[in-house]
């Protein structure tokens, strides 16, 4: 007779994705956006059913004129239906902090039987905050779920502020720079999927925290997606840094 | 760029090559293709994160020495340094082995108790043979093996961290699985796959982890320093026997209260002391392979079928000899005494004269009688057989004798004597 098992208890882990969308993100931006997270969540699926260390829930909080959740619950990715996000308004992102705060907690989105890991949250945006980001990312440090959270954050082109980004993350070694729509993609995607894998994966000597683990694998993956000497015998020089939003549309 | 792509050409330090041809699988280290060589299909390991010259050395040490044993899917060829990276080539995974994690998560299930024993006496068969080598894995979980489910037979893959006891591969390894002094801060090395391999046995025969209990699971945010506490500094048994703080949770952690009380008295006492503060604190003196193995012997040995419902049963579990599945007690009428082994002569059981998966004895009964049991020799060789009164018969392979005290029976080439009490 077959030994009738039930599937081991599993801590969930939520991938948050802070998603900057005002009128600076229109167009091209917002559109690479929506396409990488849309392909990347049957990715962050694999990872969730395919590891016995964490199952991976997803919750989306975009953020112009006010805030506002894609999903009232972190879900699964295999049920993450996802509607395109329309960049319009200012940049709230302190008030983003702020209801970031709100829901990181037992009594809304940090509820389950089974327990947590520490969440991973992923903020994205492309300009400066137009509301009070100092105060908002004040009341979040407060909350002991972001502290002890693994922060990345993506600046996306010349005009945003690196220096909010890197307040955010705690560490300015938590903001990877894009400047080109294929770049922005690429590292939502490798941000994702590390981050998501992080709970299941070993680790290494050099790794002190978590978040540094997750650092050092998206640098690595960063340099590895650098034209190189793809081709036996050929070398291509890698593109020189500089903002290339022009034929996005 | 360190991806590679179909049809591209990889060359091995031995003059072969390999052409992808698709990738079957990524991970934190690497990605694998499946690759057509001179010698067939095989899979290639091609590193993203490019490890030093130390690394690549060492693996290809490590293919020169060869497998420690047919468990592992070895590395076979290591690639020159090219495209920015390099990679190994080895076996591509047989048809029907799963991996152990799909057996966790309930995706898989083992087809009997006894591919269970199985798969347990191969991963320390493995891991022996591996330290025997003066090696270490260093980075053993639950992703480093496939297991075959009706069988049990296990494959050990992932053998590239494999390096000699005491120095350092760079990897740490994956929580709960990895020793405590190594998540409080030590490098990993022979005995701390002890620990590992310890945490894997308990994972097979209970389908719960052996440190996740009550008070783990109490912890609402598994944070890095939860879990340095609940995986190193305070990691607690959660079947210890001085501290009931940990026990698994109802609804929570059902296969390890299901399985526990009806597992063989020597394999609960091995693991309470395996899993004891002693052992814990003291990584030298945690027990080795072959001592498991022993242990994992007399557990086969406790795996009967039961004379009422025809199925699967632990003997000497904590209600002694009533079937775990029918509920029914029953008696032994007869044993098999080998050594210090006590063979449980009941119809249907199927013995185990030596350390392999091949049944040697098959206790069936006779036709015409079927209150007497008898031996059926499944083994290759001839036993001879002394009765009291001194005469010897000889047995030879699907040959039977019948079960009556005091005959002893010397089974050939195994150099053994058992005798029927």
């Amino acid at each position: 007779m077959p030994v009738f098992n039930e599937p081991m208890p599993r801590r969930t882990m939520v991938l948050f994705f802070l998603v900057d969308a005002s009128s600076s993100m229109e167009g091209g931006k917002i559109g690479a956006v929506n396409d990488a997270i849309r392909n990347v969540l049957p990715m962050v699926n694999d990872i969730s059913v395919n590891n016995n260390d964490a199952e991976i829930r997803v919750a989306v909080l975009k953020f112009s004129s006010g805030v506002e959740w894609v999903y009232s619950e972190p879900k699964l990715a295999s049920d993450f239906e996802w509607l395109d996000i329309q960049a319009a308004g200012l940049t709230d992102m302190g008030e983003a902090c702020r209801e970031l705060s709100r829901k990181l907690s037992r009594s809304a989105f940090m509820k389950s039987e089974g327990g947590f890991f520490a969440p991973a949250v992923i903020l994205l945006s492309d300009g400066h905050p137009t509301d009070d980001f100092a105060a908002g990312l004040n009341s979040l440090k407060r909350n002991k779920w972001f502290m002890k959270g693994i922060r990345v954050a993506i600046a996306i082109g010349n005009d945003a502020d690196k220096d909010a980004l890197a307040q955010f993350c705690l560490d300015k070694e938590g903001v990877f720079d894009v400047h080109d729509i294929e770049s922005l993609r690429k590292v939502i995607r490798l941000v994702a999927l590390t981050t998501s894998q992080i709970g299941s994966t070993s680790a290494t000597t050099a790794d002190t925290t978590k978040q540094g683990q997750v650092i050092a694998a998206v640098k690595q993956g960063i340099e590895n997606n650098k034209p190189s000497s793809v081709e036996e015998g050929k070398l291509e020089p890698a593109e020189p840094k500089k903002d290339n939003w022009t034929d996005w549309d | 760029m360190l991806e590679l792509k179909k049809g591209m050409t990889v060359h091995l330090t031995d003059g072969g090559t390999a052409v992808v041809e698709k990738e079957l699988g990524r991970g934190g280290q690497g990605i694998v293709y499946a690759v057509k060589t001179d010698s067939g299909m095989m899979a290639l390991k091609w590193y993203t994160d490019r490890p030093d010259d130390r690394f690549y050395d060492n693996l290809a040490e490590n293919i020169k020495n060869g497998a420690p044993s047919d468990v592992f899917l070895w590395p076979l060829h290591i690639t020159r340094k090219e495209y920015g990276s390099f990679g190994y080539i080895m076996k591509l995974r047989p048809e029907g082995y799963y991996e152990f994690t799909g057996f966790l998560r309930a995706k898989y299930r083992f087809e009997s108790y006894h591919a269970i024993t199985v798969a347990a006496m191969e991963i320390c068969e493995g891991f022996k043979a591996l330290h025997a080598q003066g090696l270490s894995y260093q980075d053993l979980n639950d992703g480093n093996f496939f297991i075959e489910p009706k069988t049990g037979h296990v494959l050990i893959v992932d053998n590239d961290n494999v390096f000699p006891h005491g120095e350092k591969s760079g990897i740490k390894g994956k929580m709960r699985y990895m020793a405590p002094e190594v998540v409080t801060g030590q490098n990993p090395n022979a005995h701390s796959d002890k620990f590992s391999l310890a945490v894997i046995l308990f994972l097979l025969f209970c389908g719960n982890h052996p440190f996740e209990g009550a008070r783990v699971a109490s912890c609402p945010c598994m944070e890095e320093d939860a879990e340095r506490r609940f995986y190193g500094s305070e990691i607690l048994f959660i079947c210890d026997p001085d501290d009931s703080s940990n026990r698994p949770v109802r609804g929570v952690h059902p296969n390890v209260i299901r399985h526990w009380p009806n597992l063989p008295g020597i394999l609960r006492r091995t693991f309470i002391t395996e899993f004891g503060k002693d052992r814990l604190l003291n990584p030298t003196r945690r027990l080795t392979e072959l001592q498991w193995q022993s242990v994992i012997m007399a557990v086969r040995d406790n795996l009967v079928i039961c004379p009422h419902c025809g199925e699967e049963t632990y003997i000497d579990g904590a209600s002694g000899c009533r079937c775990m599945n029918c509920r029914h007690s029953f008696d032994i009428p007869s044993i098999l005494q080998i050594e210090k082994r006590s063979l449980a002569l009941t119809k249907g059981n199927l013995l185990y004269i030596d350390r392999d998966e091949v049944p040697d004895v098959e206790v069936i009964q006779d036709k015409s009688d079927k209150s007497m049991l008898l031996l059926k020799n499944i083994s290759g060789t001839k036993w001879s057989v002394d009765t009291p009164s001194g005469r010897t018969k000889i047995v030879s392979p699907g040959e039977v004798m019948p079960v009556k005290k005091g005959l002893i029976v010397t089974f050939g080439s195994f150099n053994k004597k058992g005798t029927i009490l």
